[in-house]
């Protein structure tokens, strides 16, 4: 991905839309576009509510800039996000905040970025079939209820649905 | 009645089995039949897996609905956190071009999305398919002047265009199953405030909590009824993280709408796997000599 530039000190916003078409490729990553900055996702957010650095209508705003670089980096601020929806009730434009804001995390990903328990959560299903592990003691709590045992995912068909096809983000273009 | 495809998800089978043992007691006292979703996967996970590839992640959903569509079935889920998933990908997948997108994955595996299959959270099930009427008349030990607050958690009503579930502004649903167990529900000031659990932030989970907590407290509220086994857990555990941090105290028992209702239906106390709970609904117990039916 290109660097994303700054606005300069003549006032010049660049706008860096190599970023924006690496974010449109994802699903729901273009809604961002329609965004006109009114700021109807901020009142009712959650995490704006509780937290002095996560503002939805500035994610957008980075995003329409192409502002990448800040958005991308560990510890990122997208993972403040509560994904509670409520942006995307409020937004006049359907622009659903949350939506792009998951994009984004898709992009981080790309870079293998991600916070520590999400990525435990990811790896347990990449290799089980289920974000919650297994073990002889869940099954016997299941047992105490007359619930059958647990039975594996068949991780065959499942890791096949995990490689992207090589055509699939060129179709968006 | 056509049966209903059952969708378990991870969190509730391999952590609160005594959750989805509630869903299959209660159920078919409503007239509802359920038929097992053999070979399942995770939804998979809105917040997690979502976040590393969405393609991927509509595929494996997709799958997760094609072996309902095998059976013909309309499916239910008894997590919110799956009924937004699966419910998306039903929604997302209308479009054409996305769905060829999904189907060529599909292919590899010898499968193909159709889209037959409707997909609904146990609670909308039931108030669509059994009526709250049923609900009440199932109940042999009414929970009668139980002061309840309701947590809706998110996923069941938001995004309200792809959930079609109730106004997410001024809901009803689950006031009324409350209702239809004899017991109160009381609507406290920061009913709609999210658990916070997809939030990864020490602190704004944890402020969120407790604006939460302390206005159920206000209200006087007995026990804390929802209906997603993420909230569950974030009440759960995080009850005691609040009751330190903020040197307050707190014992609302959270507690999932299906075991209060599998206990209203006559299921004895001990049977429910409350003991497993950090924070037990202890006073359930005045109502267990009360017209005990015992079955399960």
């Amino acid at each position: 991905m290109a660097k994303a530039r700054k606005p300069n000190s003549d006032d010049v916003v660049r706008v860096d839309f190599d970023f924006r078409r690496q974010l449109a490729k994802k699903v729901e990553g273009n809604l961002a576009s329609f965004c006109y900055q009114c700021g109807a996702c901020v009142g009712d957010c959650p995490a704006a509510t509780y937290s002095d650095e996560f503002n939805p209508r500035e994610i957008m705003l980075k995003v329409l800039y192409g502002l990448g670089e800040e958005l991308l980096v560990e510890d990122s601020v997208l993972w403040q996000c509560t994904n509670c929806y409520n942006c995307a009730e409020r937004c006049p434009q359907d622009v659903k905040p949350v939506e792009v804001i998951i994009s984004l995390k898709n992009m981080l990903a790309d870079l293998n970025i991600y916070p520590p328990t999400v990525e435990k959560i990811i790896g347990t299903f990449e290799k089980t079939g289920r974000t919650t592990p297994l073990s002889p003691a869940v099954d016997r709590q299941r047992e105490r209820f007359g619930l059958p045992p647990m039975k594996p995912v068949p991780m065959d068909e499942i890791s096949k649905l995990l490689e992207p096809a090589p055509d699939e983000e060129d179709d968006s273009e | 009645m056509k049966p209903f495809a059952f969708f378990p998800g991870c969190l509730i089978p391999v952590r609160y089995p005594a959750m989805e043992f509630a869903i299959r007691q209660t159920l078919p006292k409503l007239g509802i039949e359920i038929v097992d979703l053999e070979g399942a996967s995770c939804c998979p996970d809105p917040i997690y897996f979502k976040s590393k590839d969405k393609l991927s992640w509509l595929s494996v959903a997709a799958r997760n609905l094609t072996l309902a569509e095998d059976l013909g079935l309309d499916v239910f889920t008894n997590c919110s956190g799956c009924t937004a998933t699966l419910s998306e990908a039903y929604h997302l997948l209308k479009d054409d071009e996305l769905r060829d997108k999904i189907n060529k994955r599909l292919k590899r595996i010898g499968r193909k999305y159709k889209g037959t299959s409707r997909v609904r959270h146990v609670a909308t099930l039931v108030r669509d398919e059994a009526g709250y009427d049923a609900v009440r008349e199932s109940v042999v030990r009414p929970l009668d002047g139980m002061k309840m607050a309701i947590h809706y958690g998110c996923h069941l009503l938001k995004p309200s265009k792809i959930m079609n579930v109730d106004d997410p502004n001024n809901p009803e649903v689950l006031e009324k199953m409350v209702e239809a167990l004899g017991a109160t529900p009381v609507r406290h000031r920061n009913w709609y405030l999210c658990c916070g659990k997809a939030c990864q932030h020490e602190a704004i989970p944890l402020n969120m909590m407790h604006a939460l907590l302390s206005t159920v407290k206000d209200v006087e509220a007995e026990i804390l009824c929802l209906i997603c086994p993420t909230c569950f857990s974030q009440f759960d555990h995080g009850q005691m993280k609040v009751t330190k941090h903020f040197n307050e105290d707190y014992h609302i028992p959270p507690v999932y709408y299906f075991q209060l209702l599998a206990f209203a239906q006559g299921i004895p106390y001990e049977k429910l796997g409350f003991e497993r709970q950090r924070y037990k609904p202890e006073s359930l117990q005045r109502f267990a000599t009360s017209s005990v039916h015992v079955e399960g």
